[in-house]
């Protein structure tokens, strides 16, 4: 078994990301930036109806316009249009302002259909069938226990109906590539993608070349999110333009169909009854729930979340909406699991009167690994936002208009590695060390881990290794989805810099006249039995003029998966207007071995203002009547600015016994229960459940309303 | 910030607002002083034809950018964005929302930062453009502080963010956390890296004080 080194130099400091200058300077090139000689530029037709047959469809006109090189149809006359922002056709011309005009010139006749893009109107009676298989997808039920005879048990039951919006991904960079055929049968895509491998592999399938004949380069690019795993229909399009065209063609969606049509998370709604004894145990829980992923469902979560309840039965429903189809984002499903189950169990403390954290602890299940770390996180978290000293039952949050409450969410992620990726690592005779990896930073900071982790185990420091990843003709590296880039790459990285290492140590050892085991090296230099006696750059040039090039794979013993996390939240609500300020949040967080905690606070950061957004602002809003989204921007998108942004405490739960599983990655965990948590909080603050997310003034208002007319507040 | 409203701003100016509304048109069934008013705006309407000329279809200019003259053929709908990012190979300004809302596009025009998704091209000719590739990144400069303070991930926001910043720290040197948010209400960051760019702004604050 490997390990990692036992007092690290570099590990797990803060160490500035290796292309930070390069972006904060507005050097770095992203795909969407570069420019290849004689480039053209691509647009996309969408539909503007949410369900349409396309009656005819005549390019005549667009073809002929000034500038324009190249016209792609792709939903011929009969293809039926799903959603607004199915697509249609594509142009490529000379400028884009000329690409936009031919697009506005081809001509189409829809027959537009009847639609559904609610969840609602989608289940209705009579609503139109908008899938061959029916509107609603029932899934299988699953039932745990007798839950009719553990219900009889309870002392305590709630139930209660909460859910979650659809929220969009909104990557910055939109989704797309920039295609140019190097001859006619070999091609370069620069892609903003996830996945450099897969996007070659998707380009070679469509085209019908081998996967050799595919170069794609992601240097850096624009956020992704679960978003960007392949070429898409949209990156496929640019290469056919290209090929069409003979120049290469610039394909990235514009901002509307980046919302419509490039993904989604799924919905969540549903009704939950639990039930537990008066000591606080939980005995059984009934869940009905569904939610959409659009036109292609795909809109499951994990429920009963986290906790431990011996009974319990739940069906879930898919619901078909014309809308466009869900893609993975941040932690897919849990985010809306956490949500429906933390408020239930809320719900549930409130009932029997007993302290919310307390409640939970009482129902982690006993023998899991993560009781332990949750045990921990709750006493730093609860430390850390001043739980027992400022929280108040709930209800009681102040006697003006402002009231404060405090919320608590607990989370877990999976996470964890694959065991069969690659790192080269090329020493060279001039002392230059380079990392090679067809793996890519998506702004998680992996570029810098693998530097990080090379200059640990060679004595160098950080900047002067070449980490050079993004690139599908590299060494097969790891996608960068569901938090495994670190757990995937660090071992490989690791066993090729060891490997490396060891191979100058064999070539420099005769030449001192010692074995290569009385070798180390530290702070630049070569010693011998703990003697500095070169220098880095003079034991590389006794290579002479062969560099040394070692391809590393996965060791066990450096990586792991599985972990817990907590959230707290601290807000203030106006009962009067129904705004929710986030004042506090704190975030405990275990993920293995850290590399570097910079980053790594970064991504914490990060993942906690994207569940402030989930939980205070963001929503897609369709209109049941025209059947389009009435918000596919950036202003009534609501999105979080800096004065949204509220004191965030993060904190590492990193003891020794946690440090020695390895590296476990970190990018979704801590985005999973901050919207819970803030709405638990909001229940906390006005004395009633809000059980409709985000916590928007109209949601909390109808809350207070809802309240009022029973009689409760 | 005074300084700053005094000087003229890329777009329509109230003459052209007042002949392109047509309301020089209906001034003479306006009496007393607004007619004269009319009038007067009427006559600098007259008088202004000559010396704007109504552009169309390929428009050679010349923009100054980052200190250098730059000669480009744009059309006059080209967005100054659109201008830098397709024909000048100028990509620092990034396009994102498209519509003056999140400001990943921020540009320095005469010294004020604006909204270059939102700016004609053609409006820009005379003018002083600075984008963020112009700024020192040496230790005191605004890019440093948010590398060192990691005000970034996957950085596409972060040109406008630091373009913002270097705005606000020109016109206001020694700001509080509130003036930092405030002047930077105009971004938005999807990888949420406030935190770090919050830190960055005032640490470039610091070390442009020389503290």
């Amino acid at each position: 078994m490997a390990s990692w080194p036992e007092h690290p130099r570099l590990i797990g400091t803060r160490i500035p990301r290796v292309d930070g200058m390069a972006k904060a300077s507005g050097r770095a090139k992203y795909p969407s930036d570069v420019r290849p000689e004689g480039m053209l530029f691509g647009v996309m037709l969408y539909s503007p109806h949410a369900h349409a047959k396309i009656t005819s469809i005549d390019t005549t006109a667009a073809e002929k316009m000034p500038g324009v090189k190249a016209v792609e149809v792709i939903a011929k006359a009969g293809a039926t249009l799903r959603y607004q922002g199915d697509d249609i056709a594509a142009v490529a011309a000379e400028t884009e302002e000329q690409a936009r005009d031919a697009i506005a010139a081809i001509k189409v006749v829809y027959e537009v259909l009847p639609h559904v893009v609610t969840e609602a109107a989608s289940m209705a009676d009579g609503a139109p069938k908008i899938v061959n298989t029916g509107n609603v997808r029932k899934g299988r039920a699953i039932t745990k226990g007798n839950v009719n005879d553990a219900f009889k048990k309870a002392d305590a039951t709630i139930e209660g109906t909460y859910s979650a919006p659809v929220i969009t991904h909104v990557c910055l960079e939109t989704h797309g590539l920039t295609a140019k055929w190097d001859d006619k049968d070999h091609i370069t895509a620069y892609a903003s993608t996830q996945a450099v491998g897969p996007t070659a592999a998707e380009l070679a399938g469509t085209f019908n070349i081998p996967f050799t004949n595919v170069t794609v380069l992601t240097e850096v690019m624009g956020g992704g999110f679960g978003s960007k795993f392949g070429a898409d229909l949209w990156g496929r399009t640019a290469a056919q333009l290209a090929q069409k065209a003979g120049a290469p063609v610039k394909m990235f969606l514009d901002r509307v169909q980046e919302h419509l049509a490039a993904g989604n998370r799924p919905s969540a709604s549903g009704t939950v009854k639990m039930g537990a004894t008066k000591d606080g145990r939980l005995v059984a829980m009934e869940a009905h729930t569904h939610g959409t992923g659009g036109v292609r469902g795909g809109a499951g979560f994990p429920l009963p979340y986290v906790y431990d309840v011996p009974a319990a039965s739940r069906t879930h429903d898919d619901v078909m909406v014309n809308c466009g189809g869900a893609r993975a984002m941040r932690a897919p499903g849990h985010p809306q699991g956490c949500i429906l189950m933390e408020a239930a169990m809320d719900d549930l403390a409130e009932k029997l009167g007993m302290d919310p954290i307390d409640f939970r602890i009482k129902n982690l299940a006993p023998n899991d690994f993560h009781t332990p770390i949750y045990l921990g996180e709750l006493a730093i978290g609860a430390e850390a936002i001043g739980w027992k000293e400022n929280r108040k039952p709930r209800g009681q949050g102040g006697k003006g208009p402002i009231k404060k409450g405090f919320g608590v969410a607990l989370h877990q992620w999976g996470g964890g590695g694959t065991q069969d990726k690659q790192v080269t690592c090329i020493i060279n005779p001039d002392g230059s060390v380079e990392l090679k990896s067809g793996t890519q930073d998506i702004g998680t900071g992996a570029r810098t881990i693998l530097a990080v982790i090379a200059a640990e185990i060679l004595g160098l420091e950080v900047g002067q290794i070449k980490s050079n990843i993004g690139n599908s003709t590299f060494p097969t590296g790891q996608p960068s989805g569901g938090s495994t880039t670190s757990p995937s790459m660090a071992p490989p990285c690791y066993s090729a810099v060891t490997a490396a290492r060891d191979a100058l140590f064999a070539k420099v050892a005769p030449a001192l006249g010692v074995q290569p085991a009385d070798l180390d090296v530290k702070g630049g230099k070569v010693l011998v039995k703990g003697e500095p006696k070169l220098t880095w750059a003079e034991a590389c040039r006794k290579l002479g003029t062969m560099p040394i090039s070692e391809l590393g794979k996965f060791q066990p013993g450096l990586a792991s998966g599985g972990v817990g996390g907590c959230q707290f939240a601290e807000v203030e609500v106006d009962v009067e207007t129904g705004v929710v300020r986030v004042k506090k949040i704190v975030a405990v967080q275990d993920s293995g071995l850290i590399l570097d905690l910079l980053t790594w606070e970064s991504q914490v950061y990060g993942g906690v203002i994207g569940g402030l957004n989930y939980g205070l602002f963001e929503e897609r809003i369709m209109d049941p009547t025209t059947g389009v989204m009435l918000n596919a921007d950036m202003e009534m998108y609501k999105l979080a600015g800096a004065s949204d942004i509220p004191e965030i405490i993060v904190k590492a739960y990193d003891p020794p016994e946690q440090k020695a599983r390895g590296v476990i990655g970190v990018g979704e965990p801590p985005t999973i229960s901050t919207a819970a948590a803030i709405g638990n909080a909001v229940s906390n603050a006005i004395g009633v459940r809000v059980p409709v997310w985000p916590m928007s003034p109209r949601n909390v208002l109808n809350a207070l309303a809802a309240a009022a007319t029973e009689g409760k507040a | 910030m005074a300084d700053l409203d005094t000087k003229p701003r890329p777009g329509a100016s109230r003459r052209d607002f007042l002949r392109g509304s047509g309301l020089a048109a209906a001034s003479a069934v306006i009496s007393g002083p607004a007619r004269a008013a009319l009038d007067e705006a009427a006559a600098e309407a007259r008088e202004a034809q000559d010396a704007v000329p109504v552009l169309s279809g390929q428009v050679k200019i010349t923009l100054k950018v980052n200190g250098q003259e730059r000669h480009t053929t744009v059309e006059p709908r080209s967005t100054l964005l659109d201008t830098l990012r397709h024909r000048l190979d100028v990509t620092g300004p990034k396009r994102v929302c498209d519509r003056g809302s999140c400001g990943a596009c921020t540009t320095l025009v005469d010294g004020a930062p604006v909204y270059s998704c939102t700016t004609l091209a053609v409006s820009c000719q005379g003018k002083t453009i600075e984008t963020l590739e112009s700024f020192d990144t040496g230790p005191e400069g605004v890019p440093h502080a948010f590398h060192q303070n990691d005000g970034l991930m996957c950085g596409y926001c972060t040109p406008g963010f630091v373009t913002a910043c270097k705005a606000l720290l020109d016109r206001n040197p020694h700001p509080t956390l509130e003036e930092v948010k405030q002047g930077l209400n105009g971004n938005i960051c999807r990888c949420g890296t406030y935190v770090g760019v919050l830190k960055a702004a005032l640490a470039a604050a610091k070390s442009m004080k020389g503290a």
